[in-house]
């Protein structure tokens, strides 16, 4: 049976946080006017964290 | 499931990372070392200044060429082009676990799979639009080949197991990846369909799960928030700001950026609403020659003969490949059903339905023998790239069951070994495309660049046409610092409402000696003063789309005269884009250089400025008083006044010639103006040195004319007379409607 989407584990969670933390911290950064810490955090948050915080259980 | 058979379908994730690290390995051996034609400076452009590039804005694509130019290696070009090549590897790669996935059903010898796998993985990255694309960071696709080709390999999952206990998060982080590569490009949504149709077929019920299903929706929409970048960066106006999608006209706030006015920019950017499209039903071209020119790419993915030598090969060998895939899909489709049921619906999305969403008009080169169809400006075979790579799977998939034909035709246990040599028919995609696939080496559109900025005094405005004579421009001015004194003002962008705004906004730079070409040093070049234009923001915008015009219109400006023929200028009436221009002439005359690019093709005639029109190397001076011949100053029949001493010292430093030659070929026909404009330069200054008893000169310097058309493969163009006219007008490149207002 698939594993309930409200039941993810505690590590889900804390990678999902940490997805929306660095893209949060890219998008100020990137309205600061910034363009290296930004586009590195926008990456790192959308390409990396968030697929897999929906990925692992 | 027995352990057998989860060994059999174990994905061989070290073979495929060795197979894409090899493809990696032929992609960066052919990378182009800079920049190149269409859109390749554009996006270079885009991403390096975290820009927005034209709609809907790619800011998927921008992050992450952006995260790309800051790599440690090469020049920025070279990095953003290595960005391609390493999306189109990594495709190839997926698309090994999927073929290897495919013959686990079929095949029991874990090595036959394997050599099915990277065959697969090779046809599908020597297809020639796959290749060519990857080398060269000319589009965004190559990064939309990587999401199709993960979004493919996690449904095929899905499918091996879709009750599994990841089954759900697997449609969860599919619906993510949907829209996130929505936001490099709406090809990222031609993928829903086919999953659709798995989970349809596979498990109807999930569809009526209405958890998992608010759960994907809530997935997909976070994958669009990329999109929050347009906005954010627009308000600091980036050099290239295409659409200007920002309410903010100073500097970013509150207020401004959560306004209407950025809400409307920002959809009308995301809809590409600049560009129109025409509706669905209304047919560009019949779809029978749509399909056609689906097949003509086709045939180009196997051997790519671009100056037609080998047709007959050439068609022989699309037909092999058709069939193979042809063979491949019904193999797919009687071994392994679950996966079929998505693969096969993509490879028809990509193929049937995006030939009929697309709606081109006849290709380029399509149908030659037909004259008067309407014609899009270029081969658009990069359109074709996701389906010409996944048919490369289904033609892997046939070239096994042949094989094992043969195998099983030699003896009674398949003798795979014996008949292996069959498989290199895959290698003849790698073979045949290898010369015109490479970019390797070609440094002629950075050349060509430096080249026309420097036609241009200090502090020069220069009127520009189309994407091949402005995006190369704006690669060399704002990547490679190259003449950032110039203002370019390209008249299709000068149509729009936002383009204007951007060119007023941007920066003086100070003319810097040093770098500049040794013609215009030991001079006092007078700083500018004053904005290129004169209005006020809302003057502009009061600037109408056209006057609806038809008789002469005269142009005045003080010891100007000029007698405008609207039936000379491209849509027969004045646009705003000419109007802006005279106003352009208006304000600056004596203060800066007033300068029309040639490739233009008579853009100063049209105007009615012949007798002013002073021909310098690759553009056109505009002076402040009607011409007349003097030592310097040549009257060329046909093509007006010729600078030959400054037109002499130009060519000298021009760097394309050499570069071209070099290269012996051109990417393409339709942007072959721009090697024309060289040697169409060449044969004139040659008629003017003629006309001043420089013989000796005159045949060498026609002579290098002459060598860049054949290095350019144009001879053709120059046959018989050698008249000195402009080359044709480098178009404006993508499906984009028109940006000019429809015809009065």
């Amino acid at each position: 049976m698939p594993r309930p989407i409200s039941g993810a584990s505690r590590r889900a969670h804390v990678l999902r946080l940490a997805a929306m933390l660095v893209i949060l911290v890219g998008f100020v950064d990137l309205a600061r006017g910034g363009i290296v810490l930004a586009p590195l955090a926008l990456v790192v948050g959308y390409l990396v964290l968030a697929p897999l915080s929906f990925f692992i259980d | 499931m027995a352990t057998a058979a989860r060994e059999t379908l174990r994905p061989s994730y070290r073979a495929a990372a060795v197979t894409a690290a090899a493809i990696l390995a032929l992609y960066v051996a052919t990378l182009a070392p800079t920049t190149a034609m269409w859109d390749a400076s554009e996006y270079i452009t885009a991403a390096y200044t975290l820009g927005i590039p034209h709609p809907p804005g790619n800011p998927l694509f921008v992050l992450l060429g952006r995260v790309a130019s800051l790599l440690p290696l090469g020049n920025v070009a070279f990095r953003i082009n290595l960005l391609a090549a390493f999306c189109s590897a990594l495709a190839a790669g997926i698309w090994f676990l999927v073929a290897e996935r495919v013959l686990a059903q079929w095949i029991e010898v874990r090595w036959v799979r394997r050599m099915g796998a990277v065959l697969a993985a090779v046809l599908s990255a020597t297809a020639f639009t796959v290749w060519n694309q990857s080398v060269v960071n000319e589009k965004v696709y190559t990064v939309s080949l990587a999401f199709f080709a993960v979004v493919s390999w996690l449904t095929v999952l899905w499918c091996d197991d879709p009750d599994g206990r990841r089954a759900d998060r697997i449609l969860i982080l599919i619906a993510y990846l949907i829209g996130l590569g929505y936001t490099n490009h709406p090809a990222g949504f031609l993928v829903g369909p086919a999953v659709a149709t798995a989970v349809l077929v596979r498990r109807p019920g999930t569809l009526l799960r209405w958890r998992l299903i608010l759960a994907a929706v809530v997935a997909l929409g976070f994958g669009l928030t990329p999109f929050a970048l347009e906005p954010i960066r627009a308000a600091h106006h980036p050099a290239l700001n295409e659409g200007d999608p920002t309410g903010c006209k100073e500097k970013i706030g509150f207020a401004c950026t959560f306004s209407d006015t950025t809400v409307t920019r920002l959809m009308a950017n995301i809809n590409r609403v600049q560009y129109g499209k025409p509706d669905l039903s209304a047919r560009q071209a019949p779809f029978s020659a749509q399909m056609g020119m689906w097949w003509l790419y086709f045939k180009w993915q196997w051997l790519r003969d671009p100056h037609s030598t080998q047709s007959t090969v050439q068609s022989m060998l699309a037909l092999l490949f058709l069939s193979l895939g042809i063979a491949g899909g019904v193999v797919h489709y009687r071994r392994d059903r679950a996966s079929f049921w998505f693969f096969g619906p993509l490879i028809a999305t990509v193929t049937v339905a995006l030939v009929y969403y697309m709606n081109f008009k006849y290709g380029a080169s399509q149908s030659p023998e037909l004259a008067g169809v309407a014609r899009e400006v270029r081969d658009r075979d990069y359109f074709y790239l996701w389906s010409y790579s996944a048919w490369s799977v289904w033609a892997a998939l046939g070239l096994v069951a042949v094989w094992r034909f043969l195998a099983l035709l030699v003896g009674p246990t398949a003798r795979w070994s014996t008949t292996a040599p069959v498989l290199l028919l895959g290698a003849l995609p790698l073979v045949g495309n290898f010369r015109a696939a490479s970019r390797a080496g070609d440094w002629a559109t950075r050349e060509w660049a430096r080249d026309i900025l420097n036609s241009v005094e200090p502090y020069g405005i220069l009127i520009t046409g189309g994407d091949n004579d402005t995006f190369p421009l704006w690669y060399a001015q704002e990547v490679e610092g190259v003449r950032p004194d110039v203002t370019v003002a390209v008249t299709s962008l000068l149509n729009t409402d936002w383009y204007m705004r951007g060119l007023m906004r941007r920066p003086a730079v100070k003319y810097d000696e040093a770098k500049g070409p040794a013609v215009y040093r030991g001079r006092s070049w007078p700083v500018p003063t004053k904005p290129i234009l004169s209005l006020t923001p809302e003057q502009l915008s009061q600037v109408p789309e056209y006057i609806d015009v038809r008789e002469p219109l005269r142009f005045d400006q003080g010891d100007i005269h000029a007698v405008i023929d609207p039936r000379r200028l491209e849509e027969g009436v004045p646009l705003r884009s000419d109007l802006l221009v005279l106003q352009m002439l208006k304000d600056n005359l004596g203060q800066r250089p007033f300068y029309i690019s040639r490739s233009t093709a008579g853009y100063a005639q049209a105007l009615g400025l012949d007798a002013y029109a002073l021909t310098q190397g690759l553009a056109t001076k505009i002076a402040s008083t009607p011409l007349t011949a003097s030592a310097d100053t040549v009257a060329v029949p046909g093509l007006g006044h010729v600078d030959v001493a400054r037109g002499l010292a130009l060519w000298k430093s021009y760097g394309a010639p050499a570069a071209i030659i070099r290269r012996g070929d051109w990417v393409d026909r339709p942007s072959a103006s721009i090697p024309a404009l060289y040697t169409v330069t060449a044969l004139a200054l040659g008629q003017a040195l003629e006309q001043q008893g420089r013989e000796g000169d005159a045949q060498s310097i026609r002579k290098q004319g002459l060598d860049v058309a054949e290095g350019a493969r144009i001879t053709d163009w120059f046959v018989g007379a050698v008249p000195p006219t402009p080359a044709p007008a480098a178009g404006s490149d993508a499906p984009r409607g028109t940006p000019v207002p429809a015809r009065p």
